[in-house]
Formats: structure tokens, C-alpha cells, sequence
């Protein structure tokens, strides 16, 4: 999925899969992609630029997960948005707009839009689906992306996902276990977006790519580039900072 | 000469109090200027006006509990207008106050009124579970989309685009959150007669999803209570609110205000807000003059008795937001309000806003006997 790691921590247990240990099928190589960008939380500030053919936009902000059903996000430019903030829990969304000191309920069918004018959704910023539990997952062999050896996996969404693509190709890196690319099918098979990976690097302790770009299949010149300027796994958080009291207050 | 060296300090002096230091700083000033260019066609004449609107937005967070906020809303007005009205003002200054005079006008003449006014101005305390706050604030109590029946706290002008933060009252708001999306509250108005008074208290809880508030207090002459919702129905949002004034008096006449809403966001970005208002105390064959200068309360939103909303807004680019938002009621002159925006990002922190208001109405005929223009620069910063 074109996702953010933050938003990406989804609590796992391997207690029921002793199967894990020996073979290096799919789901088992998605399942150490998916932690690791996974903590008991993470929290951490990015840049998203937006490029168009003409124009680009930058926004910064500031992020809180715990697991994948808590998240804050609190935008800190542009000055047109500073103070804005999203909140979600579980299935529910909410946006404190400062300047009308008011506490909005999005509706669900805002998830699917895009975040801010970018090629990302909200979805992709506060996570509903989850490349472990939403998808099947098949092996089709080896390639290599940008110099790094990668397993090259399908993903085909089950039914009743909350996901919105036909299928899904993702490239990861064999040591460090990176989503180093990943393409994303429609329903009829054709490319709509490619994410890269990027700018590796260490990250609290973990190596990941610093930079992801998504970019359209069938836009020339655009695309839309998220960079962790830092990012923090596993500082205790509390669920209770998860509330629309807190998200007034954040800065 | 004045007005320019006003303008230049209010807008400059953030930048002389960010360039100091590079420390974690505990305060924050945000804002922005505004240049907004009417023209209003009104039957054969038109009017053109000019306002350039400063906003300062002061934070000093004193302690891991305690910020005192401050907004300083300026605006520099001439035009057509301004000749014509020799109290504009006196008028503008009337408007923008509460219990407490916190505005000046320090420029008022024939050509050119410069008026200011702290429109914030409270000490917050939020701590554990409480958020108290003294002073002046916006107490936003609407949860629905375009009409706000719950939020008694504010009265505005419809068509005042301009000013989305709105006024604020003097009043003391003693919030205490029962969990993570609720939270009881108690407000009160600062008030000299006891039927100016507005005091209220608010209980908001999350239930299957969806948000519920129940309200009830003392709105001016009217005993006041009201409950609102905002959740969903399949993918679609669903929200509404009503209040119920009941007259303390006996010579007064109870109201009823209720609205209902479902926004959905399409796939293609699309967004579509449909709506309906009923006012009790909305007429029914009232023209529709009433709309550019009506002073709304929650007891009476809108001139007429029913409204219809639909708003529908699309992004062309990321950059180029577009707009229409149409209220029609179903009463003797039919009448139509229209409003086009359009929306466009020149950079960074720089907007540009045209926005139409043309109203249509049965009068021999259906015809628009008024239409208004805005073009809106605005920096923020």
C-alpha cells in the first residue's frame, strides 16, 4: 500500500503461526515489511511536497500512532493551516479547525479523497487497511530496485476489504526487509500509481527509507513526495492521548 | 499617510518578533491580510468597496497549563459605502462588541474608517480532564453543516463570508471532558439585564458511532433547549441539530429551529452537501432584501421559514478549488440565493478567492435585483 509507516502499526501476535519460522512464503516476508515499521507506537514530524507540472506545495506535520486504530496528525504549515489536526479511532474521524474553534466528524467517504490536493488518500495517512490482513499474498520471485535485491510479492485484496485497487505489486528489499517499490493496480489491470522507496536510513535505531514518492501513472510530471524529517518508534503513548481533548491541545 | 503606517506595523511586526531568537519559543503570533474588493450591483447602480482586513493571532503559553490568547481583527474600509453612511463607524464598531468594549476606531471620516477590536481575548486553563476558559471567545456549539440551531452563543450575518472565526462573547466556559469524545460543559455571558443574558449547558457523549449533544439554558428572553448529532449513514455523512426557545415571558412566542444535513465525498473528489433548514420564526412572503443585512441568531437562522441547501465543491486542480452553493425556499417570492466561489492558490501562503452572491426572486416575474462580486487576496502568515 502507498502508506505511511506511522500510521502502518498494526499490533501482531506470532503466537498462533508456528509455520513462520521455517519458509520464507509471502505472507510471512509481508508480515517483517509490516513491523518493521511498526512499534507499540510511533511519533514523528514530515514533509509532504506536491509537484505538479507548473507548481509545488509543501506541508509539514507532526504525527502520534498506537497500533493501527489510533492516530493525530497536526498540520504545522502552510500558516493557512497550522493548528489544523485529525483524529482518528477506529473508525472514526475527527478535524479540529482552529480558526472556527470547531470539531468537525468527517464522514467516512472522506477517507477516500485525497489528502490535502496530494496523491495520497486519508486513508493512507490514518490507515484503515492493513497489507497483512487485507490481502492474499503470492511469491513470484526476485528483482532488483534501485541496487537492493528484492522479493517481488502480489497482493490481491479479499472481499469485503476496505481497499480500493485491483491488485498490488510490492518490491522488498531481502535484507532489511523495505518496501523499496509498489504498484497499484485498478480493477481492470491497469497502473495507477507507483510508490518508490528512498534515501535509506537509520530511523530510530531502524533501516528504512527516508523518502517515499508516489507518482501517477498517467500524469506526466506529478507526484507527491512524503520525507521523515524524524521518526520515533515505541515512546509510551497513551490511548487517552488519542482524544478531542488533546487534539485541541497538541503542538 | 496614518492609515499606511498602521497597516505596515501590523503587518511587519511578526516578523521583527520572530527574527530575535531561535529558542523554543513559548509564544506564537499567526495571522494574515486580506484585500477584499466589492462591487454590488444593486437594479441599475453599482457600489464598489474596499476593505483591507488584518489579522494577529497572540499565544503565550505560560505553563504546561495555563495559554492566554489574544486576536487583534483590523480593517481599513473605504469605498462607495463608506461615503454614503456618515455613522459607518460608529455602525462598524456597534457590531463588533460584546459585553466588554475591547474595540477602537481610531480613523473615521468621510473617506477612510480604520476600526480594530480584540475579538479573542481569554486565559485557558486545560488541564487533566478540565478546559476552563475566561474572557472572550468563539463558543462554537453547532455540529451540523450549514445551519447551526445549537449555537447560541453567536449571531452573525449571512452573507459575511469574510469573517469565518466570527465574533467572540465575554463569557466564562467551564468544560470537563467525561472521555474521549465527551464532555459536559457549563457557559455564561457576561450580561448588565438579566434578558440579555445567555447561559447554557452542553452534555456531549459518543454512542454507536455517532456524536450526540443535549443543551439546555437561558438564551436572552427565551428558556432554550436543543440537541444535535453528527454521524453516519452508510458512507455518507449525517447531521443535524434543533432548539426549541420557549418564551419566559408570557408576552413572548416560543420558536422552533432545526436542520438536517448529508455531505458524501465522491471518489473523484467531488463533494456534495445537501440540507434543510426549518425556522419557525422564518417569514413566509417576506422579500428578499432581508438577506444582505439580516442579523441571524440561532432562534431565527434565515429569513424565510424553509430552506433548501445544496453546496457541491470540486478541486479542478489542487490548486483551483471551485464551488456552488444554492438556498432556495419554497415561499410566495421563491427566492434563490446563488453563490459561486472560486478558490485558487497563488503560492505558498498566498490565496485568491472570487466569490459571487446573486439573489433571485418572483417580483413580476423572476428576476435578481441584486448581485455582488468579491475579489479576495489573502496572505497569510
Amino acid at each position: 500500500m502507498k502508506r505511511l509507516s506511522w500510521a502502518l502499526l498494526a499490533i501482531w501476535t506470532l503466537t498462533a503461526h508456528p509455520a513462520f519460522a521455517q519458509a520464507q512464503d509471502a505472507l510471512s516476508i509481508i508480515k517483517k515489511a509490516d513491523e518493521k515499521l511498526r512499534g507499540e507506537t510511533s511519533n514523528g514530524t514530515m514533509k509532504m511536497t506536491i509537484v505538479r507540472p507548473s507548481w509545488s506545495r509543501e506541508i509539514t506535520m507532526k504525527s502520534w500512532s498506537k497500533g493501527t486504530d489510533y492516530s493525530l496528525i497536526l498540520i504545522t504549515s502552510p500558516a493557512r493551516d497550522k493548528g489544523a489536526a485529525f483524529l482518528k479511532r477506529e473508525k472514526e474521524i475527527w478535524n479540529w479547525q482552529p480558526t472556527i474553534d470547531r470539531t468537525i466528524k468527517l464522514p467516512p467517504s472522506m477517507m477516500m479523497q485525497s489528502w490535502m490536493g496530494s496523491d495520497f488518500t486519508n486513508d493512507d495517512l490514518v490507515r484503515e487497511s492493513s497489507i497483512v490482513r487485507d490481502y492474499t499474498h503470492k511469491l513470484l520471485g526476485t528483482e532488483t530496485v534501485n541496487g537492493y535485491d528484492c522479493h517481488k510479492i502480489e497482493l490481491t485484496p479479499k472481499e469485503d476489504a476496505p481497499v480500493v485497487w485491483g491488485k498490488v505489486l510490492v518490491w522488498i528489499d531481502q535484507k532489511e526487509y523495505m518496501q523499496m517499490k509498489t504498484e497499484f493496480y485498478d480493477e481492470d489491470d491497469y497502473l495507477v500509481n507507483t510508490m518508490l522507496g528512498k534515501s535509506v536510513k537509520q530511523l530510530d535505531g531502524k533501516t528504512l527509507p527516508s523518502i517515499m514518492e508516489v507518482i501517477p501513472a498517467e500524469e506526466d510530471g506529478h507526484k507527491t513526495i512524503i520525507e521523515y524529517i524524524d521518526l520515533a518508534f515505541d515512546k509510551p503513548i497513551k490511548e487517552s492521548f488519542f482524544s478531542i481533548q488533546n487534539m485541541k491541545r497538541v503542538r | 499617510m496614518k492609515a499606511i503606517y498602521i497597516l505596515l506595523g501590523l503587518v511587519l511586526a511578526p516578523y521583527w518578533a520572530f527574527a530575535q531568537t531561535d529558542k523554543p519559543k513559548n509564544w506564537s503570533v499567526t495571522g494574515y491580510v486580506k484585500n477584499l474588493q466589492t462591487v454590488l450591483f444593486i437594479e441599475d447602480n453599482y457600489l464598489q468597496d474596499n476593505l483591507i482586513h488584518n489579522r494577529l493571532n497572540f499565544r503565550w503559553f505560560m505553563s504546561d497549563a495555563f495559554t492566554l490568547r489574544a486576536d487583534l481583527r483590523s480593517r481599513f474600509f473605504w469605498g462607495d459605502l463608506v461615503k454614503a453612511n456618515p455613522f459607518y463607524g460608529e455602525l462598524t464598531d456597534q457590531a463588533s462588541n460584546d459585553w466588554l468594549d475591547l474595540s477602537v476606531v481610531p480613523l473615521n471620516n468621510n473617506n477612510l474608517v480604520f476600526h480594530s477590536v480584540l475579538d479573542r481575548f481569554f486565559l485557558e486553563y486545560s488541564k487533566d480532564n478540565w478546559e476552563i476558559r475566561l474572557g472572550r471567545q468563539r463558543v462554537n456549539w453547532g455540529i451540523s453543516t450549514v445551519w447551526n440551531p445549537n449555537d447560541i452563543f453567536n449571531a452573525f450575518a449571512f452573507t459575511d463570508f469574510d469573517y469565518e472565526e466570527r465574533p467572540g462573547s465575554d463569557a466564562i466556559r467551564i468544560k470537563y471532558y467525561t472521555g474521549i469524545a465527551s464532555s459536559v460543559e457549563f457557559v455564561a455571558k457576561g450580561f448588565d439585564d438579566f434578558d440579555e443574558a445567555v447561559m447554557a449547558g452542553m452534555w456531549k457523549f459518543n454512542q454507536w458511532s455517532y456524536d450526540f449533544q443535549i443543551l439546555a439554558g437561558v438564551v436572552q428572553e427565551d428558556f432554550a433547549i436543543g440537541a444535535g448529532w453528527a454521524g453516519n449513514l452508510g458512507n455518507a455523512g449525517f447531521k443535524g441539530e434543533a432548539t426549541y426557545f420557549l418564551p419566559r415571558k408570557e408576552e413572548g412566542t416560543a420558536a422552533f429551529t432545526m436542520a438536517i444535513g448529508i455531505d458524501y465525498a465522491f471518489n473523484n473528489s467531488l463533494y456534495l452537501n445537501v440540507g434543510y433548514l426549518y425556522n419557525e420564526s422564518g417569514s413566509g412572503n417576506a422579500g428578499v432584501g432581508g438577506l444582505f443585512n439580516f442579523q441571524l441568531s440561532a432562534r431565527n437562522l434565515y429569513p424565510y421559514r424553509h430552506a433548501l441547501f445544496v453546496q457541491q465543491s470540486y478541486p479542478l486542480t489542487p490548486i483551483l478549488n471551485s464551488s456552488l452553493a444554492l438556498i432556495y425556499s419554497p415561499v410566495s417570492v421563491h427566492p434563490l440565493f446563488v453563490n459561486p466561489v472560486l478558490t485558487y492558490s497563488i503560492k505558498e501562503n498566498w490565496d485568491l478567492d472570487l466569490v459571487g452572491q446573486i439573489v433571485f426572486n418572483e417580483d413580476e416575474g423572476y428576476k435578481s435585483p441584486v448581485q455582488a462580486i468579491f475579489l479576495r487576496t489573502k496572505f497569510s502568515f
